[in-house]
């Protein structure tokens, strides 16, 4: 049983978030201080280029046009060419390289979160109070007071300089070109398809660092997560059956307790998905990827508006279906959610 | 949550009077029993102390200008430069220290603001419902459907450069604010459901009067957790910003600021104190804040107090 009036109401009101975003995108941007016109044209432009750069731009429209405008592009994900960066590269482009290279990055930090995350929350759960316990909180504590752009070069400088036996930075060595066997733009998943093991190898150890830095975050929160909801399912009368009905207690926590305790961990996967994007923008900053995080930096830096919009309009737009899909998930695993 | 269980003739001396408040009280009692929180509290009074010791003592113009000539460059820690000394040959220690100073400012600020602007949406989204509830608390939505540093990022790109640190905060504290106000709305929705709440209304009380005697003062402890979690949330974002380039401006003896510079300068031909320093009493800071906040939430959800049996 499908929750279909769940999903469609929860799409219906997506429409008015997702035009307060475009809106609020639309009004940074004009209140950005810069003419984009003299960013396109050049300092040592003639005033007539500049003027007719502007006009290109529908720059000298009434503000409401010009919105009115903007909104029929945003939604046909049309956000015009690249002032700067890549010049007369439109920006769907731009992104369609770099976002699934942030993408990965992303879900392989997740992919460790949930991974080691899980395992440690019940550990904590099951032996609360305990010195393991305790470890494991402050371990998790730690893990998200530490900055990826301290913990990240330290790394590094351990694995890369010191012990020699990892990449410094990029995402395979400069001896390959992955230009050839792009298919999915995920550089792990690409070498994988094209066979390359010796490529495969390369982008894996390029991985690792970074997949860590940004997950340890993830694992954090997931932990600390998976023991307060395993803490409470332990207290529920279901729990007290199975153990009366003469259950072990090992079967117990891990068939009743475990399965129902994984319902609201679902949830803070969603919630952490947005600080995972602004991580994978340090992330990429402190190992040189050039995703999509690393190009709007840039891009702010050097105002190039029409990336900034694609690039903020996009993140907002993936963190907002990531927990869509959460909901229906949650809705779905637990139906009272559904009303 | 009231606390004042005592009446007057039990309170005999101001000391004792305290200890017995703490007692009353399950909130603070399961916080001090809590030893991690009191650890985290521990970090935070000991960095206060050396924030507020660096200002009192250091001269900002002294510590930021470059002491090329004067000073070895990029010296390693030892006796005289224990922190080691930077590319500009400035010594780190105090740098590090002033740092503290300008984590604790900014980020009170940009928390301070941003409870305010939250508590304020908040308490009167609740109270008066409807149309304003609806405004309010959708134009939140709108703010919390961005992931926070690419929101912090786009909204920083507005202010003028010169602005250094305050455009980060500004951009920070518009970020941070519809979490306080989610959270304010719900309490206060809670506490406006009581019985008394309608009989100051009936005795004719104006919608001010019941909003900062009533309802705020039963909505402070989801407040101050909120406010505990996101000190340290601030501090690494603001960090974060200025790490990216988007914070304090060139010389500024920010936490941050070093980090970018010693790790694109320093890190990999070896000089690694210049990052190394200003990162950890970052992590550091960040941590007292988490693990309080964490023993505040602990102590406020009465499900975690008890043991299972």
């Amino acid at each position: 049983m499908f929750p279909k009036r769940f999903v469609l109401k929860r799409l219906l009101l997506l429409v008015p978030v997702l035009i307060g975003v475009a809106t609020l995108v639309f009004s940074i941007l004009h209140l950005s201080p810069g003419d984009p016109a003299l960013t396109i044209a050049g300092e040592r432009a003639s005033q007539e280029f500049v003027e007719r750069i502007r006009a290109d731009l529908g720059l000298n429209d009434p503000i409401w046009v010009q919105y009115i405008d903007f909104l029929g592009n945003v939604a046909q994900f049309d956000f015009g060419e690249s002032y700067v960066i890549n010049r007369n590269t439109s920006v769907r482009e731009v992104l369609t390289d770099t976002l699934p290279v942030t993408l990965e990055l992303a879900l392989y930090g997740q992919l460790f979160g949930i991974l080691f995350g899980i395992p440690l929350g019940v550990l904590s759960a099951v032996k609360q109070d305990t010195i393991t316990d305790h470890a494991t909180r402050v371990g998790a504590l730690t893990g998200i007071s530490v900055p990826i752009f301290w913990s990240g070069p330290l790394l590094i400088l351990l694995f890369a300089q010191v012990l020699g036996i990892l990449p410094t930075s990029g995402r395979i060595s400069s001896v390959y070109s992955v230009v050839d066997i792009r298919v999915t733009g995920m550089v792990t998943i690409d070498t994988l398809l094209a066979g390359n093991w010796e490529m495969f190898r390369s982008a894996v150890r390029h991985m690792l660092l970074p997949a860590l830095v940004i997950g340890v975050y993830s694992m954090a929160l997931i932990s600390r997560m998976m023991r307060s909801s395993m803490l409470e399912v332990v207290r529920q009368d279901y729990m007290r059956t199975a153990r009366a009905k003469g259950q072990g207690a090992k079967i117990t926590v891990l068939k009743h307790g475990f399965r129902n305790a994984l319902i609201p961990v679902v949830t803070i996967i969603g919630i952490q998905f947005g600080g995972l994007l602004g991580g994978a923008v340090l992330t990429e900053t402190v190992f040189a990827i050039g995703g999509i995080g690393t190009l709007l930096v840039e891009a702010i830096r050097v105002g190039d508006y029409p990336i900034v919009q694609g690039t903020v309009l996009t993140f907002a737009l993936l963190f907002t279906l990531v927990n869509l899909i959460v909901d229906v998930t949650y809705s779905y695993l637990d139906p009272r959610i559904q009303q | 949550m009231s606390t004042e269980t005592l009446t007057d003739g039990e309170t005999e001396t101001k000391s004792r009077g305290f200890i017995d408040r703490v007692r009353a009280s399950p909130f603070l009692s399961q916080l001090l029993s809590n030893r991690l929180a009191l650890a985290g509290l521990g970090i935070i009074v000991a960095m206060l102390v050396v924030a507020i010791y660096a200002r009192l003592t250091l001269d900002l113009e002294v510590i930021s200008r470059s002491q090329l000539g004067t000073n070895p460059n990029r010296a390693a820690p030892s006796l005289e430069y224990p922190f080691g000394t930077d590319g500009q040959a400035r010594a780190l220690l105090p740098r590090v220290g002033y740092g503290a100073w300008y984590a604790m400012l900014f980020g009170t600020v940009t928390v301070g603001a941003s409870t305010v602007l939250g508590v304020g949406l908040g308490i009167i989204a609740a109270y008066y419902g409807d149309i304003t509830d609806n405004v309010i608390m959708r134009t939140m939505d709108v703010l919390l459907a961005f992931p926070s540093l690419l929101l912090a990022l786009a909204l920083v790109s507005i202010f003028p450069d010169e602005l250094g640190l305050w455009r980060a905060v500004a951009a920070l504290t518009l970020v941070y604010t519809p979490r306080f106000a989610r959270v304010v709305r719900g309490a206060a929705l809670t506490v406006l459901e009581n019985e008394y709440v309608d009989a100051t209304v009936a005795l004719g009380a104006a919608d001010p009067r019941v909003l900062v005697r009533h309802v705020l003062p039963n909505c402070l402890a989801p407040i101050t957790v909120q406010s505990t979690l996101n000190f340290g949330l601030a501090i690494i974002d603001l960090a974060a910003l200025s790490f990216l380039g988007f914070g304090a401006s060139a010389g500024t003896p920010s936490w941050g600021l070093m980090l970018s510079n010693g790790v694109s300068q320093g890190l990999l031909t070896g000089v690694w104190w210049w990052s190394f320093f200003p990162g950890l009493f970052l992590a550091l800071t960040v941590l007292g804040f988490n693990l309080l906040g964490d023993g505040m939430r602990d102590a406020l959800d009465p499900r975690m107090r008890e043991a299972v049996d």
